[in-house]
Protein backbone atom coordinates (compact mmCIF):
# COMPACT_ATOMS: atom_id res chain seq x y z
CA UNK A 1 0.00 0.00 0.00
CA UNK A 2 2.68 2.87 1.06
CA UNK A 3 4.91 1.62 -2.06
CA UNK A 4 1.56 2.04 -4.13
CA UNK A 5 1.17 5.43 -3.00
CA UNK A 6 4.30 6.81 -3.83
CA UNK A 7 4.67 7.11 -7.32
CA UNK A 8 1.34 8.61 -7.11
CA UNK A 9 2.35 11.49 -5.00
CA UNK A 10 5.27 12.35 -7.10
CA UNK A 11 3.19 11.91 -10.38
CA UNK A 12 0.90 14.56 -8.68
CA UNK A 13 3.47 16.62 -7.61
CA UNK A 14 5.28 16.78 -11.36
CA UNK A 15 2.12 17.81 -13.06
CA UNK A 16 1.04 20.36 -10.59
CA UNK A 17 -3.31 20.51 -11.67
CA UNK A 18 -4.84 23.23 -12.46
CA UNK A 19 -7.46 24.63 -9.89
CA UNK A 20 -10.15 24.04 -12.61
CA UNK A 21 -8.95 20.62 -13.04
CA UNK A 22 -9.07 19.88 -9.63
CA UNK A 23 -12.10 21.44 -9.40
CA UNK A 24 -13.70 19.52 -12.54
CA UNK A 25 -12.00 16.21 -10.51
CA UNK A 26 -13.26 16.97 -7.08
CA UNK A 27 -16.87 17.43 -9.14
CA UNK A 28 -16.18 13.75 -10.62
CA UNK A 29 -15.76 12.36 -7.95
CA UNK A 30 -18.52 13.82 -5.93
CA UNK A 31 -20.42 12.59 -9.01
CA UNK A 32 -19.07 8.87 -8.79
CA UNK A 33 -19.73 9.24 -5.05
CA UNK A 34 -23.35 10.06 -6.24
CA UNK A 35 -23.68 7.36 -8.73
CA UNK A 36 -22.25 4.77 -6.06
CA UNK A 37 -25.10 5.44 -3.87
CA UNK A 38 -27.85 5.98 -6.04
CA UNK A 39 -26.80 2.82 -8.27
CA UNK A 40 -24.93 0.65 -5.36
CA UNK A 41 -25.93 1.57 -2.05
CA UNK A 42 -29.65 2.19 -2.54
CA UNK A 43 -30.48 -0.49 -4.32
CA UNK A 44 -28.37 -2.76 -2.11
CA UNK A 45 -30.16 -1.64 0.90
CA UNK A 46 -33.69 -2.03 -0.86
CA UNK A 47 -33.00 -6.03 -1.76
CA UNK A 48 -32.00 -6.39 1.95
CA UNK A 49 -35.07 -4.73 2.84
CA UNK A 50 -37.29 -6.92 -0.01
CA UNK A 51 -35.55 -10.14 1.12
CA UNK A 52 -35.60 -10.01 4.59
CA UNK A 53 -39.35 -8.67 4.08
CA UNK A 54 -39.63 -11.92 2.04
CA UNK A 55 -38.04 -14.32 4.75
CA UNK A 56 -40.25 -12.71 7.44
CA UNK A 57 -43.26 -13.49 5.16
CA UNK A 58 -42.21 -16.91 4.58
CA UNK A 59 -43.86 -18.10 7.81
CA UNK A 60 -46.48 -16.05 7.90
CA UNK A 61 -48.55 -16.94 10.60
CA UNK A 62 -45.56 -16.72 12.78
CA UNK A 63 -44.54 -12.77 11.47
CA UNK A 64 -47.90 -12.00 12.39
CA UNK A 65 -48.12 -13.48 15.78
CA UNK A 66 -44.58 -12.05 16.86
CA UNK A 67 -45.58 -8.39 16.03
CA UNK A 68 -48.93 -8.53 16.97
CA UNK A 69 -47.59 -9.49 20.51
CA UNK A 70 -45.25 -6.86 20.48
CA UNK A 71 -48.25 -4.15 19.64
CA UNK A 72 -50.19 -5.74 22.74
CA UNK A 73 -47.04 -5.70 24.45
CA UNK A 74 -47.07 -2.01 24.25
CA UNK A 75 -50.63 -1.65 24.54
CA UNK A 76 -50.78 -3.32 28.32
CA UNK A 77 -47.82 -0.86 29.06
CA UNK A 78 -50.05 1.98 27.99
CA UNK A 79 -52.82 0.33 30.15
CA UNK A 80 -50.57 0.74 33.60
CA UNK A 81 -50.15 4.56 32.28
CA UNK A 82 -53.91 4.72 32.16
CA UNK A 83 -54.57 3.48 35.67
CA UNK A 84 -51.32 6.07 37.00
CA UNK A 85 -52.98 9.05 35.45
CA UNK A 86 -56.41 7.84 36.70
CA UNK A 87 -54.98 8.32 40.00
CA UNK A 88 -52.35 11.01 39.44
CA UNK A 89 -53.99 13.22 36.65
CA UNK A 90 -50.77 15.84 36.42
CA UNK A 91 -46.94 14.11 37.18
CA UNK A 92 -44.50 16.61 36.90
CA UNK A 93 -46.80 18.33 34.39
CA UNK A 94 -47.63 15.58 32.29
CA UNK A 95 -50.58 13.98 30.87
CA UNK A 96 -51.74 10.75 30.12
CA UNK A 97 -51.53 11.94 26.21
CA UNK A 98 -48.18 12.83 26.54
CA UNK A 99 -46.99 9.76 27.69
CA UNK A 100 -49.01 7.83 24.91
CA UNK A 101 -47.42 9.74 22.54
CA UNK A 102 -43.79 8.99 24.15
CA UNK A 103 -44.45 5.57 23.74
CA UNK A 104 -45.31 6.30 20.13
CA UNK A 105 -42.02 8.33 19.65
CA UNK A 106 -39.97 5.65 21.55
CA UNK A 107 -41.56 2.29 19.93
CA UNK A 108 -42.16 3.64 16.83
CA UNK A 109 -38.31 4.99 16.57
CA UNK A 110 -37.05 1.79 17.83
CA UNK A 111 -39.35 0.19 15.71
CA UNK A 112 -38.19 1.96 12.18
CA UNK A 113 -34.49 1.14 12.64
CA UNK A 114 -34.94 -2.51 13.82
CA UNK A 115 -37.48 -3.03 11.22
CA UNK A 116 -34.61 -1.46 8.38
CA UNK A 117 -31.52 -1.98 10.34
CA UNK A 118 -32.71 -5.07 12.62
CA UNK A 119 -28.93 -6.27 13.56
CA UNK A 120 -27.73 -2.68 15.59
CA UNK A 121 -28.63 -4.92 18.85
CA UNK A 122 -26.51 -8.05 17.59
CA UNK A 123 -23.64 -6.19 16.88
CA UNK A 124 -21.97 -7.34 20.36
CA UNK A 125 -23.24 -10.98 19.63
CA UNK A 126 -21.69 -10.67 15.96
CA UNK A 127 -18.15 -9.12 17.08
CA UNK A 128 -17.57 -11.86 20.24
CA UNK A 129 -19.07 -15.07 17.78
CA UNK A 130 -16.37 -13.65 14.56
CA UNK A 131 -19.42 -13.39 12.62
CA UNK A 132 -18.56 -10.57 10.97
CA UNK A 133 -15.84 -12.11 8.86
CA UNK A 134 -18.67 -12.96 6.55
CA UNK A 135 -19.34 -9.52 5.82
CA UNK A 136 -16.00 -8.08 5.50
CA UNK A 137 -15.78 -10.80 2.32
CA UNK A 138 -18.44 -8.72 0.86
CA UNK A 139 -18.04 -5.90 -1.47
CA UNK A 140 -20.81 -4.05 -0.15
CA UNK A 141 -20.11 -0.82 2.62
CA UNK A 142 -19.65 -2.96 6.07
CA UNK A 143 -21.66 -1.15 8.66
CA UNK A 144 -24.71 -1.04 6.19
CA UNK A 145 -24.69 -4.53 5.19
CA UNK A 146 -24.12 -5.72 8.97
CA UNK A 147 -26.94 -3.53 9.70
CA UNK A 148 -29.91 -4.09 6.88
CA UNK A 149 -29.29 -7.68 6.80
CA UNK A 150 -31.57 -8.31 9.53
CA UNK A 151 -34.89 -7.37 10.01
CA UNK A 152 -36.62 -7.63 13.45
CA UNK A 153 -40.20 -9.16 12.92
CA UNK A 154 -41.46 -7.73 16.47
CA UNK A 155 -40.17 -4.32 16.09
CA UNK A 156 -42.90 -4.30 13.25
CA UNK A 157 -45.29 -4.51 16.04
CA UNK A 158 -43.58 -1.57 17.55
CA UNK A 159 -43.20 0.63 14.76
CA UNK A 160 -47.19 0.17 13.82
CA UNK A 161 -48.12 0.76 17.31
CA UNK A 162 -46.59 3.88 17.48
CA UNK A 163 -48.57 4.85 14.32
CA UNK A 164 -51.52 3.80 15.61
CA UNK A 165 -50.96 5.90 18.73
CA UNK A 166 -50.27 8.95 16.89
CA UNK A 167 -53.46 8.16 14.71
CA UNK A 168 -55.10 8.26 18.10
CA UNK A 169 -53.79 10.70 20.64
CA UNK A 170 -51.74 13.17 18.09
CA UNK A 171 -51.68 16.05 16.45
CA UNK A 172 -53.45 15.24 12.59
CA UNK A 173 -52.35 18.95 11.01
CA UNK A 174 -49.42 18.83 8.16
CA UNK A 175 -47.29 20.37 11.51
CA UNK A 176 -47.90 17.92 13.47
CA UNK A 177 -47.62 15.03 11.00
CA UNK A 178 -44.29 16.90 10.33
CA UNK A 179 -43.11 17.00 14.64
CA UNK A 180 -44.23 13.25 15.11
CA UNK A 181 -41.93 12.17 11.66
CA UNK A 182 -39.27 14.18 12.69
CA UNK A 183 -39.36 12.87 16.25
CA UNK A 184 -39.46 9.05 15.07
CA UNK A 185 -36.56 9.90 12.79
CA UNK A 186 -34.75 11.18 15.70
CA UNK A 187 -35.87 8.50 18.42
CA UNK A 188 -34.36 5.77 15.95
CA UNK A 189 -31.22 7.65 15.11
CA UNK A 190 -30.66 7.81 18.70
CA UNK A 191 -31.36 4.34 19.70
CA UNK A 192 -29.20 3.03 16.17
CA UNK A 193 -26.24 4.82 17.35
CA UNK A 194 -26.64 4.50 21.73
CA UNK A 195 -26.89 0.57 21.11
CA UNK A 196 -23.53 0.72 17.79
CA UNK A 197 -21.55 2.73 20.27
CA UNK A 198 -22.22 0.07 23.19
CA UNK A 199 -21.54 -2.83 20.96
CA UNK A 200 -19.04 -1.97 19.60
CA UNK A 201 -17.44 -2.24 22.86
CA UNK A 202 -16.97 -5.79 22.18
CA UNK A 203 -14.09 -5.20 20.15
CA UNK A 204 -12.49 -3.58 22.98
CA UNK A 205 -13.31 -5.63 25.47
CA UNK A 206 -14.32 -9.32 23.91
CA UNK A 207 -16.99 -10.72 25.52
CA UNK A 208 -18.99 -7.78 26.00
CA UNK A 209 -22.52 -8.87 25.14
CA UNK A 210 -23.59 -8.44 28.58
CA UNK A 211 -22.56 -4.98 29.58
CA UNK A 212 -24.23 -3.61 25.92
CA UNK A 213 -27.45 -5.39 26.86
CA UNK A 214 -27.67 -3.87 29.52
CA UNK A 215 -26.98 -0.36 28.78
CA UNK A 216 -29.51 -0.92 26.07
CA UNK A 217 -31.93 -2.00 28.53
CA UNK A 218 -31.40 0.74 30.40
CA UNK A 219 -31.28 3.30 27.70
CA UNK A 220 -34.85 1.55 26.68
CA UNK A 221 -35.63 1.90 29.82
CA UNK A 222 -35.10 5.43 30.42
CA UNK A 223 -36.81 6.24 26.84
CA UNK A 224 -40.29 5.12 28.39
CA UNK A 225 -40.75 7.16 31.24
CA UNK A 226 -41.53 10.74 31.57
CA UNK A 227 -37.95 13.06 31.50
CA UNK A 228 -39.36 15.55 33.73
CA UNK A 229 -39.73 13.36 36.77
CA UNK A 230 -35.85 12.60 37.07
CA UNK A 231 -34.27 15.55 38.64
CA UNK A 232 -30.28 16.32 39.96
CA UNK A 233 -27.74 14.23 38.81
CA UNK A 234 -30.36 11.63 37.23
CA UNK A 235 -31.28 13.98 34.92
CA UNK A 236 -27.90 15.14 34.22
CA UNK A 237 -26.79 11.25 33.17
CA UNK A 238 -30.16 11.09 31.19
CA UNK A 239 -29.10 14.55 28.88
CA UNK A 240 -25.58 13.62 28.66
CA UNK A 241 -23.94 9.94 29.17
CA UNK A 242 -27.16 7.84 28.42
CA UNK A 243 -28.99 10.50 26.04
CA UNK A 244 -32.33 8.44 26.49
CA UNK A 245 -33.71 12.52 27.78
CA UNK A 246 -33.32 13.19 24.07
CA UNK A 247 -36.01 10.29 23.07
CA UNK A 248 -38.18 10.82 26.20
CA UNK A 249 -38.50 15.34 26.26
CA UNK A 250 -39.37 14.83 22.73
CA UNK A 251 -43.37 15.13 23.46
CA UNK A 252 -42.72 18.36 25.06
CA UNK A 253 -40.16 20.05 23.67
CA UNK A 254 -41.40 18.85 19.88
CA UNK A 255 -44.96 17.41 19.67
CA UNK A 256 -46.40 20.09 22.27
CA UNK A 257 -44.66 23.07 20.90
CA UNK A 258 -41.48 23.42 19.09
CA UNK A 259 -38.04 24.05 21.52
CA UNK A 260 -35.91 25.73 19.89
CA UNK A 261 -33.24 25.54 22.26
CA UNK A 262 -34.07 21.71 22.79
CA UNK A 263 -34.59 20.89 19.35
CA UNK A 264 -30.65 22.12 19.04
CA UNK A 265 -29.62 20.19 21.85
CA UNK A 266 -31.02 17.00 20.65
CA UNK A 267 -29.09 17.66 16.96
CA UNK A 268 -25.80 18.43 18.64
CA UNK A 269 -25.85 14.85 20.78
CA UNK A 270 -27.21 12.68 18.09
CA UNK A 271 -24.17 14.24 15.60
CA UNK A 272 -22.09 13.50 18.36
CA UNK A 273 -23.15 10.10 19.23
CA UNK A 274 -23.29 9.19 15.36
CA UNK A 275 -19.69 10.59 15.90
CA UNK A 276 -18.82 8.65 18.78
CA UNK A 277 -20.33 5.25 17.64
CA UNK A 278 -19.48 5.04 13.93
CA UNK A 279 -15.73 6.29 15.44
CA UNK A 280 -15.82 3.27 18.23
CA UNK A 281 -16.54 0.81 15.41
CA UNK A 282 -14.16 1.88 12.82
CA UNK A 283 -11.45 1.66 15.39
CA UNK A 284 -12.65 -1.53 16.97
CA UNK A 285 -12.90 -3.50 13.43
CA UNK A 286 -9.06 -2.39 12.73
CA UNK A 287 -8.46 -4.77 16.39
CA UNK A 288 -10.77 -6.97 15.39
CA UNK A 289 -9.87 -10.82 14.45
CA UNK A 290 -11.89 -14.09 14.56
CA UNK A 291 -10.31 -17.77 14.17
CA UNK A 292 -10.76 -20.14 10.95
CA UNK A 293 -14.26 -20.02 12.00
CA UNK A 294 -16.51 -21.37 8.83
CA UNK A 295 -20.09 -19.92 8.59
CA UNK A 296 -22.86 -18.61 6.16
CA UNK A 297 -25.31 -15.48 7.17
CA UNK A 298 -28.25 -16.84 8.70
CA UNK B 1 -40.19 -44.14 49.38
CA UNK B 2 -41.52 -40.50 49.38
CA UNK B 3 -38.30 -39.27 51.12
CA UNK B 4 -36.09 -40.75 48.44
CA UNK B 5 -38.28 -39.16 45.59
CA UNK B 6 -37.80 -36.04 47.42
CA UNK B 7 -33.94 -35.92 47.32
CA UNK B 8 -34.11 -36.54 43.92
CA UNK B 9 -35.52 -33.46 43.81
CA UNK B 10 -33.62 -31.45 46.37
CA UNK B 11 -30.32 -32.67 44.54
CA UNK B 12 -32.30 -31.09 41.61
CA UNK B 13 -32.61 -27.64 43.70
CA UNK B 14 -28.69 -28.16 44.79
CA UNK B 15 -27.55 -28.49 41.18
CA UNK B 16 -29.52 -25.12 39.98
CA UNK B 17 -27.89 -23.49 43.15
CA UNK B 18 -24.75 -24.52 41.95
CA UNK B 19 -24.98 -23.53 38.56
CA UNK B 20 -26.38 -20.01 39.24
CA UNK B 21 -23.49 -18.82 41.78
CA UNK B 22 -20.99 -20.48 38.92
CA UNK B 23 -22.20 -17.03 36.47
CA UNK B 24 -21.65 -14.19 39.17
CA UNK B 25 -21.22 -11.41 36.16
CA UNK B 26 -24.95 -11.94 35.15
CA UNK B 27 -25.81 -12.03 38.91
CA UNK B 28 -24.17 -8.44 39.19
CA UNK B 29 -25.58 -7.32 35.86
CA UNK B 30 -29.51 -8.42 36.80
CA UNK B 31 -28.96 -6.45 40.16
CA UNK B 32 -27.47 -3.36 38.14
CA UNK B 33 -30.98 -3.23 36.29
CA UNK B 34 -33.23 -4.25 39.37
CA UNK B 35 -31.39 -0.99 41.18
CA UNK B 36 -31.41 1.14 38.15
CA UNK B 37 -35.35 0.04 37.47
CA UNK B 38 -36.18 0.92 41.06
CA UNK B 39 -34.49 4.51 40.99
CA UNK B 40 -37.05 4.74 37.82
CA UNK B 41 -40.08 3.69 40.24
CA UNK B 42 -38.79 5.55 43.23
CA UNK B 43 -38.60 8.94 40.91
CA UNK B 44 -41.95 8.55 39.35
CA UNK B 45 -43.67 7.82 42.55
CA UNK B 46 -41.48 10.35 44.38
CA UNK B 47 -43.19 13.14 41.31
CA UNK B 48 -46.64 11.45 41.69
CA UNK B 49 -46.64 11.82 45.34
CA UNK B 50 -44.89 15.32 45.44
CA UNK B 51 -48.44 17.15 43.77
CA UNK B 52 -50.16 14.83 46.69
CA UNK B 53 -49.10 17.02 49.55
CA UNK B 54 -46.17 16.38 52.16
CA UNK B 55 -46.64 12.99 53.95
CA UNK B 56 -50.06 11.93 51.71
CA UNK B 57 -51.63 8.90 52.27
CA UNK B 58 -53.41 7.70 49.32
CA UNK B 59 -55.53 4.55 49.67
CA UNK B 60 -53.67 3.28 52.68
CA UNK B 61 -49.95 3.78 51.12
CA UNK B 62 -47.90 6.63 52.25
CA UNK B 63 -44.56 6.97 49.87
CA UNK B 64 -42.53 5.41 51.54
CA UNK B 65 -44.98 1.88 51.64
CA UNK B 66 -45.52 2.50 48.07
CA UNK B 67 -41.21 2.27 47.68
CA UNK B 68 -41.18 -0.62 49.58
CA UNK B 69 -44.06 -2.65 47.85
CA UNK B 70 -42.14 -1.85 44.57
CA UNK B 71 -39.12 -2.98 45.92
CA UNK B 72 -40.73 -6.24 46.86
CA UNK B 73 -42.99 -6.77 43.58
CA UNK B 74 -39.77 -6.23 41.79
CA UNK B 75 -37.41 -8.64 43.81
CA UNK B 76 -39.51 -11.17 43.53
CA UNK B 77 -40.49 -10.09 39.43
CA UNK B 78 -36.54 -10.42 38.62
CA UNK B 79 -36.47 -13.40 40.23
CA UNK B 80 -38.17 -15.64 38.04
CA UNK B 81 -36.39 -17.67 35.83
CA UNK B 82 -37.60 -17.71 32.31
CA UNK B 83 -39.15 -20.70 32.01
CA UNK B 84 -41.11 -20.50 28.72
CA UNK B 85 -38.04 -19.84 26.28
CA UNK B 86 -36.42 -22.96 28.62
CA UNK B 87 -38.97 -25.52 27.72
CA UNK B 88 -39.38 -23.70 24.34
CA UNK B 89 -35.48 -24.57 23.16
CA UNK B 90 -35.70 -28.08 24.63
CA UNK B 91 -38.65 -28.82 22.74
CA UNK B 92 -37.21 -27.38 19.52
CA UNK B 93 -33.50 -29.34 20.18
CA UNK B 94 -35.20 -32.24 21.05
CA UNK B 95 -33.47 -32.30 24.62
CA UNK B 96 -36.44 -33.09 26.35
CA UNK B 97 -36.13 -36.58 25.18
CA UNK B 98 -33.48 -37.04 27.53
CA UNK B 99 -35.55 -35.62 30.19
CA UNK B 100 -38.41 -37.75 29.56
CA UNK B 101 -36.13 -40.41 30.07
CA UNK B 102 -34.70 -39.73 33.49
CA UNK B 103 -36.80 -40.96 36.21
CA UNK B 104 -38.01 -37.99 37.60
CA UNK B 105 -41.29 -35.89 36.78
CA UNK B 106 -41.14 -33.31 33.77
CA UNK B 107 -42.82 -30.96 35.45
CA UNK B 108 -41.24 -31.92 38.85
CA UNK B 109 -37.47 -31.50 37.94
CA UNK B 110 -38.44 -27.79 36.26
CA UNK B 111 -40.06 -27.30 39.33
CA UNK B 112 -37.18 -27.95 41.68
CA UNK B 113 -34.72 -26.20 39.22
CA UNK B 114 -37.53 -23.11 38.76
CA UNK B 115 -37.48 -23.01 42.84
CA UNK B 116 -33.91 -23.11 43.72
CA UNK B 117 -33.19 -20.50 40.82
CA UNK B 118 -35.99 -18.08 42.31
CA UNK B 119 -35.10 -18.68 45.51
CA UNK B 120 -31.52 -17.30 45.73
CA UNK B 121 -32.28 -15.10 42.84
CA UNK B 122 -34.52 -13.43 45.16
CA UNK B 123 -32.30 -13.03 48.16
CA UNK B 124 -29.57 -11.24 46.10
CA UNK B 125 -32.72 -8.90 45.28
CA UNK B 126 -34.47 -8.29 47.96
CA UNK B 127 -30.75 -7.35 49.43
CA UNK B 128 -29.92 -4.47 46.30
CA UNK B 129 -33.41 -3.33 46.38
CA UNK B 130 -33.43 -2.81 50.16
CA UNK B 131 -29.99 -0.99 49.76
CA UNK B 132 -31.52 1.58 47.30
CA UNK B 133 -34.98 1.78 48.99
CA UNK B 134 -33.51 2.37 52.63
CA UNK B 135 -31.09 5.09 51.08
CA UNK B 136 -34.43 6.60 49.64
CA UNK B 137 -37.00 6.80 52.14
CA UNK B 138 -35.36 5.03 55.31
CA UNK B 139 -35.71 1.49 56.55
CA UNK B 140 -38.49 -0.52 56.41
CA UNK B 141 -40.96 -0.75 59.03
CA UNK B 142 -42.70 -3.68 58.54
CA UNK B 143 -42.57 -5.91 61.47
CA UNK B 144 -44.93 -9.07 61.05
CA UNK B 145 -44.92 -8.04 57.13
CA UNK B 146 -41.41 -9.81 57.39
CA UNK B 147 -43.22 -13.46 58.05
CA UNK B 148 -45.97 -12.41 55.54
CA UNK B 149 -42.62 -12.81 52.63
CA UNK B 150 -41.68 -16.15 53.61
CA UNK B 151 -44.82 -17.21 54.27
CA UNK B 152 -46.47 -16.09 50.64
CA UNK B 153 -43.09 -16.21 48.79
CA UNK B 154 -43.54 -19.45 48.21
CA UNK B 155 -46.62 -19.82 47.11
CA UNK B 156 -45.79 -16.80 44.66
CA UNK B 157 -43.02 -18.67 43.25
CA UNK B 158 -45.08 -21.66 42.95
CA UNK B 159 -48.00 -19.97 41.30
CA UNK B 160 -45.40 -18.15 38.89
CA UNK B 161 -44.00 -20.81 37.62
CA UNK B 162 -47.67 -22.81 37.32
CA UNK B 163 -48.83 -20.17 35.21
CA UNK B 164 -45.57 -20.01 33.13
CA UNK B 165 -45.69 -23.80 32.61
CA UNK B 166 -49.15 -23.47 31.38
CA UNK B 167 -48.00 -21.61 28.52
CA UNK B 168 -44.83 -23.23 28.19
CA UNK B 169 -46.11 -26.31 27.22
CA UNK B 170 -47.90 -24.80 24.33
CA UNK B 171 -44.44 -25.00 22.84
CA UNK B 172 -45.93 -28.75 22.33
CA UNK B 173 -48.30 -27.64 19.60
CA UNK B 174 -46.93 -23.73 18.30
CA UNK B 175 -43.26 -22.96 17.68
CA UNK B 176 -43.00 -19.62 19.40
CA UNK B 177 -44.51 -18.95 22.61
CA UNK B 178 -42.42 -15.46 23.95
CA UNK B 179 -44.96 -13.63 22.41
CA UNK B 180 -47.70 -15.78 25.32
CA UNK B 181 -44.80 -15.35 27.82
CA UNK B 182 -44.80 -11.70 27.02
CA UNK B 183 -48.53 -10.84 27.80
CA UNK B 184 -48.20 -12.91 31.02
CA UNK B 185 -45.33 -11.25 31.82
CA UNK B 186 -47.21 -7.25 31.39
CA UNK B 187 -50.17 -8.89 33.22
CA UNK B 188 -48.46 -8.93 35.96
CA UNK B 189 -46.80 -5.61 35.84
CA UNK B 190 -50.24 -4.26 35.48
CA UNK B 191 -53.44 -6.19 36.62
CA UNK B 192 -51.10 -8.50 38.69
CA UNK B 193 -49.90 -5.32 40.65
CA UNK B 194 -46.41 -4.95 39.82
CA UNK B 195 -45.68 -1.44 39.08
CA UNK B 196 -48.67 0.06 40.85
CA UNK B 197 -50.97 -1.76 44.25
CA UNK B 198 -54.36 -2.63 42.97
CA UNK B 199 -55.91 -0.58 45.99
CA UNK B 200 -55.14 2.25 43.44
CA UNK B 201 -56.84 0.96 40.71
CA UNK B 202 -60.44 2.10 39.81
CA UNK B 203 -62.93 0.15 41.75
CA UNK B 204 -64.36 -1.41 38.76
CA UNK B 205 -60.76 -2.61 37.52
CA UNK B 206 -60.14 -3.81 41.45
CA UNK B 207 -63.09 -6.23 41.39
CA UNK B 208 -61.86 -7.68 37.64
CA UNK B 209 -58.52 -8.31 39.22
CA UNK B 210 -59.74 -10.15 42.54
CA UNK B 211 -61.16 -12.81 39.80
CA UNK B 212 -57.71 -13.48 38.14
CA UNK B 213 -54.91 -15.05 39.84
CA UNK B 214 -52.17 -12.87 38.71
CA UNK B 215 -52.34 -10.64 41.85
CA UNK B 216 -51.96 -13.93 43.64
CA UNK B 217 -48.43 -13.94 42.98
CA UNK B 218 -47.01 -10.28 43.79
CA UNK B 219 -49.70 -8.02 45.22
CA UNK B 220 -50.10 -10.60 48.36
CA UNK B 221 -46.84 -10.90 49.56
CA UNK B 222 -45.85 -7.28 48.58
CA UNK B 223 -49.08 -5.79 50.40
CA UNK B 224 -49.25 -8.43 53.12
CA UNK B 225 -45.87 -6.86 53.93
CA UNK B 226 -46.23 -3.25 53.76
CA UNK B 227 -49.06 -3.58 55.85
CA UNK B 228 -47.69 -5.64 58.74
CA UNK B 229 -48.69 -8.77 58.03
CA UNK B 230 -52.83 -7.54 57.32
CA UNK B 231 -54.56 -10.50 56.10
CA UNK B 232 -52.71 -13.26 56.07
CA UNK B 233 -54.54 -16.28 55.72
CA UNK B 234 -57.20 -15.34 53.42
CA UNK B 235 -54.45 -14.64 50.91
CA UNK B 236 -52.79 -17.75 51.83
CA UNK B 237 -55.90 -19.46 51.26
CA UNK B 238 -56.64 -17.49 48.24
CA UNK B 239 -52.94 -19.02 46.54
CA UNK B 240 -53.19 -22.23 47.47
CA UNK B 241 -56.52 -22.18 45.78
CA UNK B 242 -55.14 -20.92 42.71
CA UNK B 243 -52.11 -23.33 42.69
CA UNK B 244 -54.59 -26.37 42.38
CA UNK B 245 -56.20 -24.63 39.99
CA UNK B 246 -53.25 -23.88 38.06
CA UNK B 247 -51.54 -27.34 38.60
CA UNK B 248 -54.82 -29.07 37.23
CA UNK B 249 -54.73 -26.86 34.07
CA UNK B 250 -50.89 -27.53 33.67
CA UNK B 251 -51.40 -31.37 34.57
CA UNK B 252 -54.20 -31.66 32.19
CA UNK B 253 -52.47 -29.84 29.02
CA UNK B 254 -48.91 -31.30 29.25
CA UNK B 255 -51.01 -35.27 29.48
CA UNK B 256 -52.30 -33.92 25.78
CA UNK B 257 -49.78 -32.79 24.71
CA UNK B 258 -46.96 -35.11 25.52
CA UNK B 259 -48.85 -37.80 23.65
CA UNK B 260 -48.25 -35.46 20.16
CA UNK B 261 -44.71 -34.46 20.99
CA UNK B 262 -42.55 -36.18 18.55
CA UNK B 263 -38.82 -35.20 19.59
CA UNK B 264 -35.53 -36.18 17.60
CA UNK B 265 -32.41 -35.34 19.16
CA UNK B 266 -31.09 -34.62 22.44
Amino acid sequence: MEADRKPAERSASAAAPTRAATMAASAAAADRRKGTFWRGTLPFLLTCWKLNLAGAMEFRLSFLMTAGMMFLNNVIWLLFWGIFFDRFPDVAGWELKDVMLLWAVSAGGFGWASVLLGNFTRIAYLTANGELDVYLTQPKPLLLNVLASRMSLTAIGDFLFGAAIYAYVGDHSWTGLASFLLALLMSGLFFLFFTLAAGSLAFFFGNAEGIAFQLFNSFLAFTTYPADIFKGLGRLLLFTIVPAGFISYMPIGLLRGWDGSFMLAAAGMLLLLAALSLGLFYAGLRRYSSGNRMAMRS
Amino acid sequence: MIAAKGAKYAAVVRITLKQQTAYRMDFLMRSLFLLLILYVFMQLWSAAYSGQGEGAEIAGFRLKDIIWYLVLTEAFTMAFPQLCTRIEEEVKSGGIAVRLLTPISYAGYQYASYLGEAALRFVVNLACGSLIGWMLVGPPELGAGWSSIAVLGLGSFTLAFLLNLSIALCSFWVEETRGLEFILQKLQFTVGGMLIPLDLMPHWLQQICAWLPFQAVLYFPAKSAVSGGAELGAYVAQQLGWIAVMAALCAWIYSRGIRRLNANGG
